[in-house]
């Protein structure tokens, strides 16, 4: 059943890596996988593609041309033999009754029952409504069937001459000439049947000839049985007393075998997609011959009780498609799996609904054949509506949705048009429309329900995607390399698939491939758009099954994925150009201040009247600079700022006579922000500064580590500061106690045997940036 | 004979101030010449020796450059004084290695920040015109950059050696002056990027010097043949791209 335009054959995935998600071991099986996919695509094709596509082409057009002309003549043989202008409808007593006719010598006899016909030598007598009956496909016995045959030769004998003689019940007889039929007289059903059945064998055509390999033969047998189907129903259709000759003879035998070929088919397609299941060959083997016995038994006549034989035979393989279903999905998640036992269960369960409500009506023959024209006719189409579907199935969700909906809507109709019939005995238009009114109002009740089911209902809503989206943006923005994963998981949270992985291979573009049960989507460069040639291909992430193997990929979800990525693209472009701003702002700032405020100060500096004076003016220049520099560089290297700190602390105590300890110790060379990197080292100054100032030591060790996220900074000397507690806090130490409270730490000074010791404790310096 | 110096520097209260450390610094005799701007600076040089660049009878012996000047870029004028036998000190209130480093590649001996104290900038000076030429560990930094990734990246701002095509190799860099390995002033010995390590994390040159095993003065050497080195191969760079430009 499987079978689709793009080719599964030649694209099938191998078999799933089990357990992780995201991992690189799988790739090789992806790789292939990929392989395939671009293999069938671009190579064997290019060289070939205009000979082998012309004479595909070629072929296409000729079995169209052919299916059209097939139509016209069947039309035309049908409408060309004479006709009695009159419907019929059966009586309360079991005969046939004349509904209706435009026949002014008919006109009088409306509402009598016809007894008998005579005609061109032969004289039929009509006792009962089975030559009513449309199919002798769908009369359960085998004796009735006989009957309906002969009856539908002889009626259609006495009728091919220009005159025929009808008797009445009320004695009357009548004799008309005959007027051939004309196209117009087919009626509106056969025109549309037909039509389904040309666009049906029309797109077997195509399937089979875009890519003739043994899945697709079989998608082609089951559509063109499905169209013989079509073929017969629509002719029966045209019933008014008799079929033309041939028909009512081939009716039951050709049908039970489309409908049986159909059904072996199907189980044989299903053994090897959405996945070969293990025994496969021989699955199918057992399937064939089962069929290909009862066929022939029947077309020799040894078998009884056939309609019995084909539907349970039908039903019991349509339970073995569901079984076989659940088993590939089992063995692998394939979407395709869940949606084709979706299709089945409704096809089947309406099939075993179809077969018990005729065999309960076995006794009204008038409910009978109600049942059997219009709830099979229902039926083939539907089936054949899904056959047309299956090779769409990943191109559009929209028309899957839809079809759900419509194919729900009308089963939940038929079933109940057929119980009402069946079990209540109402009259046909009473069924049709309290089953049309009913199952409205469970498809309005039950919409909701089966959208979400559809769509999956853990899908993120469209707020929590942008807020995502961004989110994203940011991080992307800040480590570039981490875009796979970041988008990944983006990915991974909307379509949730049972598989993300990331592959090497660059692809061009967001791509559905194996029948939608994977998306390709190639990775974009987010961080760094100038270099893009330069860069190498960073590759593609794949997703595998989407909704946790219950949904298939679309060409819309493919749509959506670029769209997301177009929509992150911007969102980076749009922090970056946001960033640069800020920091060329930042730059000028920084700028104007050292030019304009640092030589005043410089100025200022030279010109103080007192070395205090000059001091506190050189510390202001150097916050100044700081802060200047703090500005115009955004961050700064652990390691890079302790250089700059041990050089800067090392200058100062060395004028100052003072010999410099310096441990220094990290476990993670961390960007400081601009705010850690000048509360660091102000607070370091500030520190030396005061020892230098105040302490007369001879000896200052520091001792800076960063492990776990925690700042340790301790600083002693050795001179002859005393009681802490008792210090002013003035513009120094206050300043200290500022800034490291501003890092989320705290700082403490200790009396030690000899001299200070200060111990500046931050835990969690990335907590704030 | 007096020992001539020029002071370029725009504000005058500066412009003693740095008097008053080179005064201090020497006890030679000391003339001093001291300009504004680039133009007096300019006119003093050409004065002095008819053409500027050309070795004159009497030069200058240590030339004090501000950076910042109302009439153009100090670097201009190192570029100019590129084989003027003096040493050129630039005097500067910015610190950070964006503005000192393209200095450095001019040909710069070394440079002083001018808010430090007075002692201390006398040391300086006197260390620089001995041969001892300060680096701190940002220059420091920057340096290994430059000559690990080639000349290029390093001064990309320098205004004169605009950024090569970055292709991070040595080997697939085109060859400028058409020999077959790297130049030697492309490269440090592995003791001058040793030393150079240790002072972008902020060791002082006698603890180089005791990490290394080596004499403190042989660290200096090292740090001097740096020094050259940038020059030198700036000054190739920008040789190489003049003569692509058609400038030569």
């Amino acid at each position: 059943m499987g079978v689709t335009t793009t080719g599964l054959a030649g694209a099938e995935l191998p078999g799933r890596d089990q357990g992780s998600n995201t991992a690189p071991a799988a790739q090789p099986s992806v790789e292939s996988a990929f392989d395939s996919g671009l293999f069938d695509r671009g190579f064997t094709g290019e060289r070939n593609l205009s000979r082998w596509m012309g004479w595909r082409l070629r072929l296409l057009v000729g079995a169209a041309l052919l299916g059209c002309m097939g139509l016209f003549f069947l039309a035309r043989w049908l409408s060309d033999p004479p006709h009695i202008d009159g419907t019929w409808r059966p009586n309360a007593q079991g005969r046939l009754e004349l509904a209706s006719t435009n026949d002014p010598t008919l006109k009088p006899h409306l509402g009598h029952a016809l007894i008998g016909i005579v005609g061109a030598d032969v004289s039929v007598a009509v006792a009962d409504v089975l030559t009513l009956q449309r199919s002798s496909r769908w009369l359960i016995s085998d004796t009735d069937r006989e009957r309906h045959r002969a009856m539908h030769e002889q009626i259609s004998n006495a009728l091919s001459r220009q005159s025929v003689k009808l008797f009445f019940s009320d004695g009357d007889m009548v004799e008309l000439q005959l007027q051939r039929r004309g196209f117009a007289g087919l009626g509106g059903m056969f025109w549309l049947l037909s039509a389904l059945g040309l666009v049906l064998y029309l797109v077997a055509m195509v399937v089979l000839l875009a890519r003739p390999t043994g899945l697709n033969l079989l998608y082609a047998l089951m559509a063109l049985c499905q169209t013989g189907n079509l073929v017969f129903i629509a002719v029966e259709s045209t019933l008014e007393l008799a079929l033309p000759v041939p028909f009512p003879r081939l009716d039951m035998p050709l049908r039970m075998s489309f409908d049986l070929i159909t059904a072996a088919s199907m189980i044989n397609a299903i053994c090897r997609h959405p996945r070969q299941l293990p025994g496969a060959g021989w699955i199918a083997v057992i399937g064939w011959v089962y069929v290909l016995g009862l066929i022939g038994s029947m077309l020799w006549g040894g078998l009884t009780d056939s309609w019995w034989w084909t539907q349970g035979s039908v039903s019991v393989m349509g339970l073995l498609m569901m079984a076989m279903l659940t088993w590939s999905y089992r063995i692998e998640p394939h979407p395709f799996a869940i949606v084709l036992r979706r299709f089945s269960v409704v096809a089947v369960s309406t099939w075993i609904l179809l077969t018990v409500a005729l065999a309960a009506a076995a006794q009204a023959p008038g409910v009978q054949n109600n049942i059997a024209a219009i709830g099979s006719m229902i039926w083939y189409v539907f089936l054949a509506s899904l056959l047309l579907l299956v090779p769409f199935l990943s191109k559009s969700q929209q028309i899957m949705r839809e079809f759900s909906l419509l194919a729900a809507i009308s089963t939940v109709a038929t079933s109940l048009d057929l119980l009402f019939v069946a079990v209540f005995s109402f009259g046909q238009f009473a069924s049709l429309t309290l089953s049309l009114f009913l199952s409205l109002g469970v498809y309005a009740g039950a919409r909701q329900w089966i959208l979400n089911q559809l769509l999956g209902n853990s899908m993120l809503t469209t707020e929590r995607m942008f807020e995502k989206l961004y989110r994203i943006a940011r991080e992307v923005e800040l480590h570039p390399q981490r875009t796979p994963a970041l988008l990944s998981q983006l990915l991974r949270e909307l379509f949730e698939p049972i598989e993300v992985i990331l592959i090497d291979r660059r692809s061009g573009q967001t791509r559905i491939v194996t029948d939608g049960s994977a998306m390709i989507l190639p990775m974009p460069q987010l961080g760094n758009e100038g270099e893009t040639d330069t860069q190498a291909a960073p590759g593609s992430i794949v997703l595998r099954f989407a909704h946790r193997g219950r949904r298939l990929f679309t060409s819309e979800d493919a749509r959506l994925a670029d769209r997301i990525v177009e929509q992150l693209r911007r969102a980076v472009a749009f922090d970056k150009a946001v960033e640069q701003g800020r920091s060329e702002e930042r730059a000028r700032l920084a700028q104007d201040l050292h030019d304009d405020i640092g030589a005043r100060l410089l100025t200022l500096m030279y010109k103080a009247h007192s070395p205090e004076m000059e001091e506190y003016v050189r510390h202001t220049l150097q916050d100044l600079k700081t802060l200047t520099r703090g500005l115009a560089a955004p961050n700064h290297r652990l390691s890079h700022a302790a250089g700059e700190w041990k050089a800067d602390l090392t200058q100062r105590l060395t004028a100052a006579h003072i010999e410099l300890g310096w441990t220094f110790h990290f476990d993670e060379d961390i960007l400081l922000s601009v705010v850690q990197w000048s509360a660091l080292t102000r607070v370091l100054r500030e520190l030396v500064s005061n020892i230098i100032s105040h302490a007369q030591a001879r000896r200052v060790d520091i001792d800076f580590s960063l492990e776990n996220d925690r700042v340790d900074l301790t600083v002693v000397d050795d001179g002859i500061g005393r009681n802490p507690r008792a210090w002013s806090h003035g513009l120094g130490l206050g300043g200290v106690r500022k800034r490291v409270k501003q890092l989320g730490g705290e700082v403490e000074w200790r009396e030690l045997t000899r001299g200070i010791g200060c111990r500046v404790i931050i835990r969690g310096l990335s907590a704030r940036r | 004979m007096a020992v001539k110096v020029l002071i370029v520097e725009d504000n005058p209260v500066a412009r003693s101030f740095l008097c008053r450390v080179v005064r201090e610094s020497f006890s030679d005799t000391i003339v001093i010449t001291e300009a504004g701007d680039l133009e007096t600076a300019r006119r003093n040089i050409a004065l002095q020796s008819g053409s500027a660049g050309a070795a004159p009878s009497d030069p200058f012996k240590l030339v004090l450059v501000d950076l910042e000047l109302p009439d153009g870029n100090g670097m201009e004028l190192l570029n100019e004084l590129a084989r003027y036998p003096a040493t050129k000190i630039v005097t500067t209130l910015y610190s950070d290695d964006d503005h000192l480093f393209p200095a450095l590649q001019c040909g710069a001996d070394g440079y002083l920040l001018k808010e430090d104290r007075f002692e201390v900038l006398v040391e300086e000076l006197q260390k620089i015109v001995r041969g001892q030429p300060p680096l701190s560990p940002a220059i420091a930094r920057r340096l290994l950059t430059h000559f690990r990734h080639g000349p290029g990246i390093g001064g990309g701002d320098s205004g004169f050696t605009p950024p090569m095509p970055a292709s991070g190799f040595q080997s697939s860099r085109p060859m400028p002056l058409g020999k077959g390995a790297p130049l030697d002033h492309e490269r440090l010995t592995p003791r001058e990027s040793e030393v150079l390590t240790y002072l972008s994390k902020g060791f002082t040159i006698k603890e180089i010097a005791s990490l290394m095993g080596i004499k403190w003065f042989t660290v200096n050497d090292h740090i001097k043949s740096i020094y050259k080195k940038l020059n030198v191969s700036s000054r190739a760079e920008a040789a190489v791209l003049a003569s692509k430009q058609g400038l030569v």
